[in-house]
């Protein structure tokens, strides 16, 4: 139960600074690392709670893969980001005054919910079964939630093509392969015999 | 030293007002706008995990699935938007966003 | 007095114990393997390879240690410093974590998990990081395209190895990769690669294909030829790694090649029965645990080792692909077939009358 502690405070801690070097790291390319530590960290969470699919999902989804598209799109963008965090300092008081604020009433909330409500009555998370954490997702997702699971594969189907659409350029002079024609093109096509007489060349 | 629901609780708490606060103090990035979202995202699905696992339910984590579904979707298109406008402008600065031609 | 090694500390120390017991004696494969690579390459092109560092030249990995870390370490001007030697030991320390599921033997594994596969796919989608993080923080412009380069391969093929590992993970029914190798015990016709077992041996047609995808996907995953765009030392400048010199030069090399042998391995452990020798061994039954073990770490082990010696082929006698073939490979090739292939294994676990569970 100790080690637990220990790894539960080590995670939440870096979760957490990890949250803050995010919003307030001078190089956006530093925010999207510090994210994917932030990501990273809170799969190990999601490990404590024993919901290791998810947490693996997580890894394989954010830090794999969206995460990869944020430092594509911040390295290939050629901004001035020293001039975008201007003002950076003066909305931090009010930032953090509105923040502290909402935290704190949050975490009182949270608290009372977790003392209370139905909740209260585990006081231990979700104990090993002989049915593993992917078999017991699997068959709820599959029955109840079957529509739930096809829509959200319509969202990801729209949003992929929507952003192709958004970024593809067509560049009417880019010269693509064509492999039909290269394997199509044989003598009679590629090559022209010539009978040259002595003395007068080709003459094109 | 047992670390019970509440703590889990606090921590997806701080995280959301971190997203929270980011996009209070970046107004013009949008960029850590966009991770300041997915920030929040996080924070709730924490949060539905940590029920799910202490309310001995399964249906917190698939919701959290569906959650990390929406949040990719949202990134993608989020950023190539972003791209099409730094195209269109050569800028990222959120308030000349407020021209509608392009 | 209560057992010490019941304890936590005592949990710590044996938890460290079996950590060394995988990395030294894998450290030291991968330095014999280093210079059996370049003897194949040369043995197909009638040369000798490296024969001056100790008998037939077998110690050159160790002086090529010695080289590289007696070297002077170059950060260039302007580069993210802590990013710069980040990437490296991002990239070492990641191509050994991946290490700690895979099932050498009945019974030797670090740590046997129920999401295995998915563990080893989460982490080998993070070694994308490495790369670009070095390419970005060279500060310069050829490392970073060349990461953007080999991040965009990468990420490509990633996708079509997950399609394969879904068509495994369907014939296995499970996740954990110790109870896929179980799975295919007995003769060799319960190997992957042939469908796992005789009722399922129609989807031989579709795991062969799939085995060669994966094959030639993680040719393309870890930078090997015919796939070396990354670095392709004779036709661009080396890629991510221009501005590496010394110790994290090193670094790159020992995780691309940890890698490399990872894949051996998962190719072994997931279609050709992992430590299971391919024939029914009862006789194992009367001997000791250990020497039983032993027994299957060595069929692993020969396994494994055959598809380095693949690895290596492929490196000596293919071509290396243009960087729009590689993509329309991945993507217009790879992607449909293994999504076809999953299509088909899924309809044949529900329908076939004698697909059983």
């Amino acid at each position: 139960m100790a080690l637990q502690a220990i790894a539960f405070y080590v995670l939440a801690l870096v979760t957490v600074a990890a949250g803050l070097a995010v919003v307030s790291a001078r190089n956006p390319v530093h925010s999207v690392l510090f994210l994917i530590l932030a990501f990273f960290s809170a799969a190990g969470l999601f490990v404590l709670l024993g919901a290791e699919f998810l947490a693996m999902l997580l890894v394989v989804v954010y830090v794999g893969a969206v995460a990869v598209l944020f430092l594509f799109v911040v390295m290939m963008l050629d901004v001035d980001f020293i001039q975008l965090k201007q003002g950076f300092a003066r909305y931090v008081p009010l930032g953090g005054l509105v923040a502290g604020i909402l935290a704190v009433e949050m975490i009182v909330v949270s608290s009372t919910v977790a003392s209370r409500g139905a909740a209260s009555a585990n006081d231990a998370p979700m104990a090993a079964t002989d049915v593993s954490n992917i078999e017991s997702i699997g068959r709820v997702l599959y029955t109840h939630y079957i529509y739930f699971f096809q829509a959200s594969g319509l969202v990801l189907l729209v949003a992929m093509i929507g952003a192709i659409v958004l970024t593809l350029r067509h560049r009417p002079h880019a010269r693509r392969q064509v492999i039909a024609d290269q394997v199509a093109r044989g003598p009679k096509s590629g090559m022209r015999v010539v009978s040259i007489k002595p003395g007068e060349g080709v003459g094109e | 030293m047992t670390i019970g629901l509440h703590h889990y609780l606090a921590v997806a708490a701080i995280l959301f007002t971190i997203g929270v606060f980011g996009i209070f103090v970046n107004r013009k990035n949008v960029i850590i706008i966009l991770m300041s979202i997915e920030l929040i995202l996080l924070a709730v699905n924490i949060n539905l995990v940590a029920f799910s696992a202490y309310l001995h339910n399964v249906v917190g984590q698939i919701f959290a699935m569906f959650v990390l579904t929406v949040a990719a979707a949202e990134a993608a298109v989020g950023l190539a938007i972003l791209v099409t406008f730094f195209r269109n402008r050569g800028d990222i600065a959120v308030d000349d966003a407020s021209m509608m031609k392009g | 007095m209560v057992d010490f090694w019941a304890t936590p500390g005592g949990w710590t120390l044996i938890t460290l114990g079996q950590i060394l017991l995988i990395l030294v004696p894998l450290l030291l494969l991968l330095a014999v393997l280093i210079v059996a690579d370049r003897k194949i390459w040369a043995g197909v092109q009638m040369r000798k390879g490296p024969n001056v560092v100790g008998p037939f030249g077998w110690l050159q990995a160790f002086a090529d240690l010695l080289k590289f870390v007696l070297k002077e370490l170059v950060i260039p001007d302007g580069a993210d410093k802590f990013v710069f030697l980040l990437a490296p030991v991002l990239t070492f320390g990641l191509a050994f974590v991946a290490w700690a599921v895979i099932p050498f033997a009945p019974g030797w594994v670090l740590s046997n998990i129920n999401v295995g596969i998915l563990y080893i796919f989460a982490i080998s989608s993070l070694g994308v990081y490495g790369i670009i993080m070095g390419g970005w923080a060279s500060n310069s412009k050829y490392p970073f395209l060349g990461s953007l380069r080999s991040a965009a391969q990468m990420v490509s093929y990633e996708v079509s190895i997950g399609f394969v590992i879904i068509t495994v993970v369907l014939l296995a029914g499970t996740l954990n990769l110790q109870t896929i190798v179980e799975k295919q015990a007995g003769w060799f016709w319960n190997w992957n690669v042939l469908g796992g077992g005789l009722k399922n041996l129609p989807m031989a047609l579709v795991m062969i294909p799939m085995m060669v995808v994966f094959f030639i996907s993680s040719l393309a995953e870890t930078n090997r030829p015919p796939f070396d765009l990354p670095e392709a030392e004779s036709e661009l400048v080396a890629g991510y790694q221009v501005e590496y010199s010394s110790t994290p030069f090193l670094l790159f090399m020992i995780g691309e090649l940890a890698n490399i042998v990872l894949m051996c391995a998962m190719i072994s452990l997931l279609f050709f029965g992992g430590w299971q020798p391919g024939f029914p061994t009862p006789f194992l039954a009367d001997w000791s645990p250990f020497a039983a073990s032993l027994f299957g770490f060595v069929c692993f082990f020969i396994k494994s080792m055959i598809f380095f010696f693949l690895f290596a082929m492929a490196k000596a006698i293919v071509p290396r692909y243009r960087y729009d073939q590689l993509m329309r490979l991945g993507w217009k090739v790879f992607l449909p077939m293994s999504l076809v292939a999953v299509a088909i294994v899924a309809a044949w676990r529900v329908f076939a009358p004698a697909a059983g569970a």
